[in-house]
């Protein structure tokens, strides 16, 4: 089966493992980083790793912002951000200097605190268990709890968010997964995470 | 809760993979030898992350280790980190385009400050691997050593270790020159190194033999991953095996079906078939 998907490419971090996990599951990914290739897209993948002021501030300059805006919210095309990519999304972060986000996740993006996570480590680096819901689409097949790699300081919390789909503990509980309508986003690396990510990842390409 | 990582080292020189004992270098094989006696894209699955390091002594051609870094990885999806001489920001740019998801420096750590922190707001310091070379002396103590184990820097490997660790670096890949390749085991004295109050995951490196050596460094709380880059002791499904009983032991490692994505995926055709 083939999919057409658009990884968006501004500059922040490693595209090619997500490329890679891509045709691997029979998709030819276009990389695109014009707002008129956006425009053309199906769908979109917004990866990422990075600083949050920074991206920000790429995407706006390029246009990209207004691209994925109007994609995901008058187009309707389904978006899945990965990482920084799903940090991007909420309405506002704190890294590095308060700096507004694309505002698809009504939440806010903050370093996890001392008092949270305790005397675990930051970043967090490494495979995580992941809780999601049972009618997740993104989790579908997958066991309700399943490992999935993380690499990041910033994080979401889950509170008050109806699009809440799957959390994961680090001395505190935090989003590790979103999903509402055609917004799609996962804090883990679905490409790094075997075939958990792989099959996540076949998921979203499904919906 | 954070799970314990197995991580694969391969050491590349000069288009070979190599041994290290000791830090001294011995060719095995190339990219061919290494997808035949490795079956690659299988073997990936038994570990938690990638290193790759290209060890060359002297001049080195960046854009053949690129290329095989981009080879290697394809398939691959777990994370990896490359490293070896790397002292530009393009050339850690070149790495991640090339299938790094992290970039691993030594040298630097000591010498120049200002490029970790260069690196770290480039690409996010959870994108620097800090990895030091540290050897015990006659008299027991330890000190941190540079530029291929070649030269010691004043002063203890706890006072290095801490210095780093207080830079822009994301993880500590601590390596024992003794230990490595010899495949006797780990020296756990590395961990009794680490400064109080560390917050960056330590990775413990050199010396592991068999799974029982892995599991003897997974086993001690200081110890966020253990790496082997011993070519021969885990040749064939010998890390898959020794995954297999890290995990029947109770070491708490990431857990995934190979099958169920292969179900999924041949479901798939048979639908497209229909």
């Amino acid at each position: 089966m083939s999919y057409s998907i658009t990884v968006i490419d501004y500059g922040m971090g490693n595209i090619w493992s997500v490329l890679s996990a891509l045709r691997y599951l029979g998709c030819n990914p276009i990389v695109s980083s014009t707002p008129s290739e956006i425009a053309r897209a199906e769908s979109l993948v917004l990866p990422g790793v990075g600083s949050f002021r920074k991206a920000m501030g790429t995407l706006r300059q390029t246009g990209l912002d207004q691209a994925i805006l109007h994609a995901v919210q008058t187009d309707g095309k389904k978006i899945l951000g990965i990482c920084l990519g799903m940090q991007l999304m909420a309405s506002r972060g704190s890294e590095d200097g308060d700096t507004p986000g694309l505002g698809l996740i009504p939440t806010s993006v903050d370093k996890f605190s001392p008092q949270e996570i305790g005397a675990n480590k930051i970043p967090h680096i490494g495979f995580n268990l992941v809780r999601s819901k049972p009618d997740a689409r993104l989790f579908r097949g997958l066991p309700e709890a399943a490992d999935f790699y993380f690499v990041h300081s910033y994080r979401m919390l889950p509170e008050s968010l109806s699009g809440k789909t799957a959390t994961c503990m680090y001395g505190a509980e935090f989003l590790a997964a979103y999903e509402r309508d055609n917004v799609y986003a996962t804090q883990f690396h679905p490409e790094k995470s075997q075939t958990n990510g792989l099959l996540l990842l076949k998921n979203f390409l499904a919906q | 809760m954070l799970k314990k990582r197995l991580i694969f080292t391969l050491l590349y020189n000069r288009g070979q993979f190599i041994l290290s004992r000791n830090f001294r270098l011995q060719n095995v094989g190339d990219l061919e030898w290494l997808q035949i006696n490795y079956n690659f894209s299988h073997i990936s699955y038994s570990i938690d992350e990638l290193i790759v390091l290209d060890v060359t002594r002297g001049e080195r051609n960046t854009e053949a280790f690129y290329g095989t870094l981009k080879i290697l990885t394809e398939g691959c999806f777990v994370p990896i980190a490359a490293g070896g001489g790397v002292r530009a920001i393009e050339h850690a740019r070149a790495l991640l385009r090339s299938g790094a998801d992290k970039v691993v420096v030594n040298t630097p750590l000591y010498k120049n400050k200002g490029f970790i922190s260069e690196l770290a707001s480039e690409f996010g310091q959870q994108c620097v691997v800090a990895s030091m070379d540290i050897k015990c002396a006659a008299d027991g103590s330890y000190q941190a050593w540079t530029e291929n184990g070649s030269r010691s820097m004043v002063g203890s490997a706890t006072e290095w270790i801490e210095m780093v660790a207080n830079n822009a670096v994301g993880e500590i890949y601590l390596n024992s020159i003794d230990r490595d390749g010899t495949g006797q085991g780990y020296d756990l004295k590395l961990l009794d190194q680490l400064p109080p109050g560390m917050t960056k995951p330590v990775i413990l490196a050199g010396g592991a033999g068999n799974a029982f050596h892995l599991a003897e460094g997974l086993a001690d709380p200081r110890a966020d991953a253990v790496a082997t880059a011993h070519l021969f002791n885990f040749v064939g499904d010998g890390l898959k095996r020794a995954r297999q009983s890290l995990i029947a032991g109770g070491v708490d490692l990431p857990v995934w079906d190979i099958q169920l994505l292969e179900q999924h995926l041949r479901s798939d055709d048979a639908a497209s078939l229909s």
